[in-house]
């Protein structure tokens, strides 16, 4: 009786340590892992669609500055990781794959977007969640009190800031009549008014607003009556596609004859596209143009990083907002040695960087990055230099917060 | 073999007439056998959306190709009853039912004269229609940007406040429409209307020369299965917390025929095979290439070609029970 007693309490003891060891093994690896858990950022980009080439520029630019943050011993060695998703350029997908990104990848920090659509519904997602999400695509809506909240934050332009900037280049020197041909959608519209603001001083006058449907491929009922009106200036609010086939037609139809093309934002891919022969002497803006590296030695830096993993590649205008994006999230999460929202919003609001195109920071109501404007304009065939060398860059507008919509006008208290 | 099929027959046989209550169990565990979440939400939101879309297909034999007008009359009425009026999330989902049922009243009235190609020709023109008055009612839509705003973050239930933002609250909330709505067709379909819908697919003339009224059971039935998409579209609104202007688009409408052909037409559960089928590849394949399109262009071809019955409606072939 006494021997299987005793043979049942060490048993007991037996079992019972045996259990504790397991649970404090079982505990002991998962709070190491804790300690060094990686920092996850979900990237929506449109890989699928009209854009896909640009996202795939914006994934090759955003890597580097994961690897240089990782290369550099991360956040106390803890690393960084990138969780790329399609968004398809469709709003309803990129919001179902940002609830993913964030209840089951459990992200840290959201970039990315190349829509505005897109990016106001990946930010209605972070922001009922109070995850940072950093926008690389250009929206004047993003900035407004009604779509904003502390967890936003806008690394691109916006349409405000690139027509103005294009605008007072423009207006002075090539004349001050002007056509709008304008894709129809918050995009185009957005970019109309921000260069009627900006001409209304220089009294520009605006003669018509010719409004098209997105992914119109014929603009020949359009030219006649612009040839009509013989403006100084035709500006093409458009994007992508629209814009290449829109001038192309154009200058196939003799308007530069007698009228300067003018595009708010003037795409690297897209005039690899559309060639020389029908871009040469358009005139637009743009957030970042290679060349750069002429004037700005993080240009030059970052070009190198980017061409030493592409193969010799140059970054894209939207490419190199991925790279500036993810970057500023790392380095505000290292600032503030933690990966917690708030304390990296503190850091994000106080950064003043130079990632890739000289001084910005974020302006506080709205979190809109302070930047400069490139005016660039499209060379000749003759003058290119290589297949890469397709603009000049003819004006800097540089970082200035007049140049955006007041705080005030944005619906924001301060 | 033979005895895998027969003891399958035996087991659908089985089921067959508690078909709603074997659903909702499946359902219950269904979030686990999916990636995430959000997925399994949006199966839900788009099997009910076919469900809804096959009671004018599948059972009543006609071809609409406008029912993201129905889907997105739901998410748009629910979503600017919450972002533009601030009312509470029942009476949004109530709004947005109600306003895709006079959408379904008016395009059903104005379409179920025509037949075939007609039919389905004035049914997709009309939903470009509605398309493009919500793109250019900018300041109540939001336009081209989307609606945003569509911000339920509690379900509450007397005392108790449920976190909407927690996906498998969600998903149960999401559930629970879609069990009772299940259970209503269910209830329809088994009535002798349902009987007469089944006899106008089959035979018009002899359902018309029975004594039955053809071209208002056809209205009844394009109504009802406005009602449903309705539903599905009010919830993919609070789902999403936006409503993009997609949910109208005439490539909604296409999704929805392919969903409810992959399935299996005329099936109760096809519908929601088929949106997870279709969901899972366009989730799944577009992480490993672009080209997603090709894998579900080609096996949708691959069913339309060889199995017509679809997914669902090929299996209850096989264990020997009708489709």
């Amino acid at each position: 009786m006494s021997q299987s007693h005793s043979v049942a309490r060490r048993y007991f003891l037996k079992t019972t340590a045996a259990g504790i060891a397991l649970a404090a093994a079982g505990i002991a690896p998962r709070r190491a892992r804790a300690q060094a858990e990686t920092i996850r950022i979900g990237f929506p980009v449109p890989l699928t669609g009209p854009f896909g080439t640009e996202a795939k520029d914006q994934v090759a630019a955003a890597e580097i500055a994961v690897k240089e943050f990782n290369d550099a011993g991360g956040l106390g060695g803890r690393r960084a990781e990138l969780l790329v998703r399609d968004d398809k350029l469709n709003p309803g997908e990129a919001a179902t794959r940002t609830q993913e990104l964030i209840e089951k990848d459990k992200v840290h920090f959201v970039v990315g977007s190349l829509s505005a659509a897109v990016q106001l519904s990946v930010n209605a997602v972070t922001k009922a969640r109070g995850v940072i999400f950093v926008s690389i695509s250009q929206s004047d809506a993003i900035n407004e009190a009604k779509d904003w909240s502390k967890y936003t934050f806008h690394e691109a332009l916006n349409p405000h800031m690139t027509a103005g900037a294009v605008g007072r280049y423009a207006f002075p020197k090539f004349g001050k009549r002007v056509v709008f041909l304008t894709a129809d959608y918050a995009y185009g519209h957005e970019m109309v008014r921000g260069f009627q603001r900006a001409g209304q001083p220089l009294g520009v006058e605006t003669l018509a607003d010719l409004r098209h449907p997105l992914g119109t491929t014929d603009y020949s009922p359009f030219l006649p009556r612009i040839q009509a009106l013989k403006p100084d200036l035709l500006i093409l609010s458009n994007f992508g596609k629209d814009q290449v086939n829109s001038i192309k037609q154009a200058t196939d139809f003799g308007l530069k004859k007698t009228t300067r093309l003018v595009a708010p934002v003037l795409l690297y891919t897209a005039r690899l596209g559309g060639g020389p022969e029908a871009f040469e002497g358009v005139v637009g803006g743009t957030s970042y143009y290679w060349r750069l590296e002429e004037k700005v030695p993080s240009a030059r830096a970052f070009n190198d990083k980017f061409r030493a993993a592409q193969g010799g590649a140059v970054p894209s205008d939207y490419g190199a907002l991925g790279y500036a994006g993810v970057r500023s999230v790392l380095t505000a999460a290292k600032g503030a040695g933690s990966t917690d929202p708030e304390k990296v919003i503190t850091t994000l609001r106080a950064l003043k960087y130079d990632w890739y195109k000289g001084a910005q920071y974020y302006r506080g109501c709205d979190h809109q990055a302070v930047q400069s404007v490139l005016i660039i304009e499209s060379k000749k065939a003759g003058a290119m230099k290589n297949p890469q060398d397709v603009f000049d860059i003819v004006h800097i507008d540089p970082p200035d917060e007049s140049t955006l919509r007041s705080c005030q006008e944005l619906g924001h208290k301060a | 073999m033979s005895a895998l099929r027969t003891a399958l027959g035996r087991v659908v046989a089985l089921c067959g007439p508690h078909r709603v209550a074997v659903m909702i169990v499946f359902f219950v565990v269904f979030p686990w056998l999916m990636p995430y979440k959000a997925l399994a939400i949006n199966v839900l939101i788009l099997g009910l959306f076919a469900v809804g879309f096959n009671i004018v297909f599948g059972y009543t034999g006609l071809l609409s190709f406008g029912h993201a007008a129905f889907f997105g009359l739901g998410a748009y009425g629910c979503g600017i009853a919450i972002a533009r009026y601030g009312l509470p999330w029942p009476l949004a989902l109530g709004a947005g039912v109600l306003l895709a049922g006079v959408g379904a009243v008016l395009i059903g009235g104005l379409s179920i004269r025509r037949r075939g190609i007609y039919f389905a020709m004035v049914t997709l023109a009309l939903a470009q229609l509605v398309y493009y008055i919500f793109y250019q009612a900018e300041p109540i839509t939001g336009g081209e940007n989307g609606l945003r705003g569509v911000d339920v973050r509690t379900i509450a239930l007397g005392p108790v406040a449920l976190d909407f933002l927690a996906p498998t609250v969600k998903y149960y909330f999401v559930l629970v429409f879609v069990s009772l709505a299940l259970w209503c067709l269910s209830r329809v379909l088994e009535s002798p209307f349902g009987a007469v819908l089944e006899a106008i697919r089959e035979n018009e003339t002899r359902a018309r020369a029975c004594g039955f009224d053809v071209d208002g059971t056809k209205l009844a039935a394009f109504v009802l299965s406005g009602l449903f998409c309705g539903l599905a579209g009010g919830l993919k609104a609070m789902h999403l917390s936006i409503v993009p202007t997609e949910v109208l688009h005439y490539q909604t409408s296409g999704l929805v025929v392919i969903m409810a052909l992959l399935g299996g037409m005329g099936t109760f559960f096809g519908p929601f095979v088929g949106a997870a089928v279709f969901l899972l590849i366009e989730d799944q394949v577009s992480l490993v290439t672009a080209q997603w399109q090709l894998v579900a262009g080609s096996l949708f071809m691959v069913f339309v070609l060889f199995f017509p019955n679809g997914i669902w409606g090929s299996l209850l072939q096989w264990v020997g029970r009708a489709p």
